[in-house]
């Protein structure tokens, strides 16, 4: 029963940022262009870092 | 009403500059540095290791000082509205008063409260609860930056407000058509991203200070690899945001635009819009109308401005032209304004209602009636009036296309360097390329540098308007006395200049010294329980 009121809120979450997602396209798509682009700013450059550290696992120690 | 002596105007436009210009040497670093720490953070939070704890609080503790002397010199700015721009808080302080009263309740406390989180909560809070902490400073930086570029949106293409002549002033009719103006919304994503360039800059420069002299290794080294990538696709997206914030200009500021590209005639002069330069060199001249020494590139103008082959761009000579019924309107719409507020005639009101989109035309022929009185603009002295006010729609061409220019230039140049920091990086490298090592610390100032130029351009290039098309700058002006203005000025510099001061002495002492407390070269990959571990067996 937990796991499913889990899986409810986060489809409600997911129906909530869908129609923000519409609404703020329609309205502000620069504004919305901006949280899109923030968070895949973020997410790559964390990506880089734990790239860096699976390079330097396999003992390479050049940087 | 006598005009303001242009002296005081000048100098409260100086001083403006001067302060704003200060300001925003510090704000770009906060806007991007505090979403590089978020991404630190969430590194942290996910892997579990100490090193990237580290990262965040030695990059905050820079971020810190760099804050605490931002906010020291950004008060005082919103102070200046009131004491030397009295005229333009009477007429737009409806609308104007509205995003900076948000950004000081919303945003500024928002990002000051947790702020104070962020650095004295590392032993109070969760791991999630610090990073949800440092991702909500990060917003409220932002959302900071929003409000104001709101504002400024307002003065670059107003929308969502309308002229009372009862009050005689602008007041609000929509909130939403406000916020989210065309204007700034670009504006916001276009400074908000310099702003990711400047502390990705920043983060790279000193990483790769400590990586030339092989100190704090691994440290500098993941530093950079996250500062390179966040800055190479921040880079690519400023250089194209920038372009579609020059197309909406080109669209509902044609002078701004003409002025950036010292565009004199229209660009199917020369026989073809299509084969028109952009010019890549040239010495604007106002005087003369003309540039001298041109260095252009054809075919590249139409496409950069219009995104069109076929689409004539006009020149300043033509939009000079064409502002000429525009005045004369408005000093129909101010003679009727001044006639509907001494008796309330209604025919006066309907004959403003009429004219009432060039009001701010009329405004600029002011100064040039005889008296500087509308009233008196008759049919035998109307033409030399305006033929004057219309050199006046111009703005200064040869500060807005080179501050334009540098921007520009600096904006590609930061695209080739992150590119080269992220692939070096990404194939550990770096130490086999000083050469790009060294460019990256000597380029920390640069972004800052960008976005100073990228203020001048979108600001003189507002010109002759401090609300365009509404309220010329030099009705908007306090009248106050030379002496007050010239005191006030110099008391500035010299308090900012020391603030500058203080920033680049803490922040060189802070950098050299390194992070220090907790981080040791051998032991990087020891962790602490990361937020995601696999559970016990």
């Amino acid at each position: 029963m937990g796991k499913l009121f889990t899986f409810v809120g986060l489809g409600m979450v997911l129906v909530l940022a869908l129609v923000l997602a519409v609404v703020a396209g329609d309205y502000g798509p620069w504004y919305f262009a901006w949280m899109v682009g923030t968070v895949m700013i973020v997410l790559i450059a964390g990506c880089g870092a734990v790239l860096f550290d699976s390079q330097h696992e396999k003992g390479k120690g050049e940087i | 009403m006598p005009l303001i002596d242009p002296s005081v105007v000048d100098l409260s436009r100086l001083q403006f500059a001067l302060t704003a210009l200060y300001h925003f040497l510090f704000v770009p670093l906060t806007l991007g540095m505090t979403f590089l720490l978020a991404a630190m953070e969430t590194v942290y939070v996910i892997t579990g290791k100490q090193i990237y704890k580290d990262m965040t609080q030695f990059w905050g503790k820079l971020f810190a000082i760099n804050f605490a002397i931002g906010v020291a010199t950004g008060l005082t700015m919103e102070f200046e509205f009131g004491t030397n721009w009295s005229m333009y808080s009477h007429f737009v302080g409806d609308v104007f008063g509205t995003p900076l009263a948000i950004e000081g309740l919303m945003a500024f406390f928002m990002e000051s409260t947790f702020i104070g989180l962020m650095f004295f909560g590392w032993d109070r809070l969760s791991k999630p609860g610090h990073l949800a902490v440092t991702y909500l400073t990060a917003l409220g930086s932002n959302l900071s930056a929003l409000w104001i570029l709101i504002a400024n949106g307002f003065m670059q293409n107003p929308q969502g407000a309308s002229f009372n002549p009862d009050t005689m002033r602008m007041e609000f009719n929509s909130f939403l058509k406000l916020v989210f103006s065309q204007d700034a919304q670009a504006k916001f994503v276009h400074t908000s991203i310099a702003g990711f360039v400047t502390g990705a800059l920043f983060v790279m420069g000193i990483s790769a200070f400590y990586i030339l002299r092989k100190q704090h290794r691994e440290f500098a080294a993941r530093s950079f690899r996250m500062a390179a990538l966040f800055g190479v696709i921040s880079s690519l997206a400023v250089v194209t945001l920038g372009d579609a914030l020059g197309r909406l200009d080109y669209l509902v500021q044609p002078t701004k635009i003409a002025a950036i590209e010292g565009l004199w005639q229209d660009s199917a002069a020369g026989g073809s819009a299509a084969s028109a330069p952009w010019l890549l060199f040239a010495l604007p001249d106002q005087a003369t109308q003309s540039n001298r020494a041109e260095i252009g590139i054809p075919y590249v103008l139409g496409p950069l401005v219009a995104h069109s082959f076929n689409t004539n761009i006009p020149g300043l000579i033509t939009l000079e032209k064409e502002a000429g019924p525009r005045i004369e309107k408005g000093i129909t719409a101010l003679t009727a304004l001044k006639a509907y507020g001494q008796d309330h005639d209604a025919s006066a009101l309907s004959t403003f209602k009429a004219n009432e989109k060039d009001m701010g035309y009329g405004f600029l022929a002011q100064r040039y009636a005889p008296d500087q009185d509308l009233n008196l603009i008759t049919p035998a002295n109307q033409s030399e009036v305006i033929a004057k006010a219309e050199k006046d729609t111009i703005p200064n061409v040869f500060v807005t296309f080179w501050s334009f220019r540098i921007m520009m230039f600096l904006g590609f140049y930061f695209v080739a360097l992150f590119a080269f920091a992220a692939y070096f990086s990404l194939k550990n490298q770096l130490e086999r390329n000083r050469w790009l090592l060294k460019l990256s610390m000597w380029s920390i100032p640069l972004p800052i540098l960008a976005c100073e130029f990228g203020w001048i351009t979108a600001e003189a290039g507002r010109q002759p308007w401090s609300v365009f098309g509404y309220l010329p700058t030099f009705q908007a002006a306090s009248s106050h006395g030379l002496g007050y203005m010239v005191f006030s000025l110099i008391g500035f510099a010299l308090l900012y200049s020391a603030f500058i001061a203080a920033e680049l002495y803490l922040m060189f002492k802070f950098a050299r010294l390194g992070p220090q407390p907790h981080h040791k070269e051998a032991p990087e990959a020891a962790a602490t329980a990361p937020m995601f571990a696999a559970p016990a067996e």
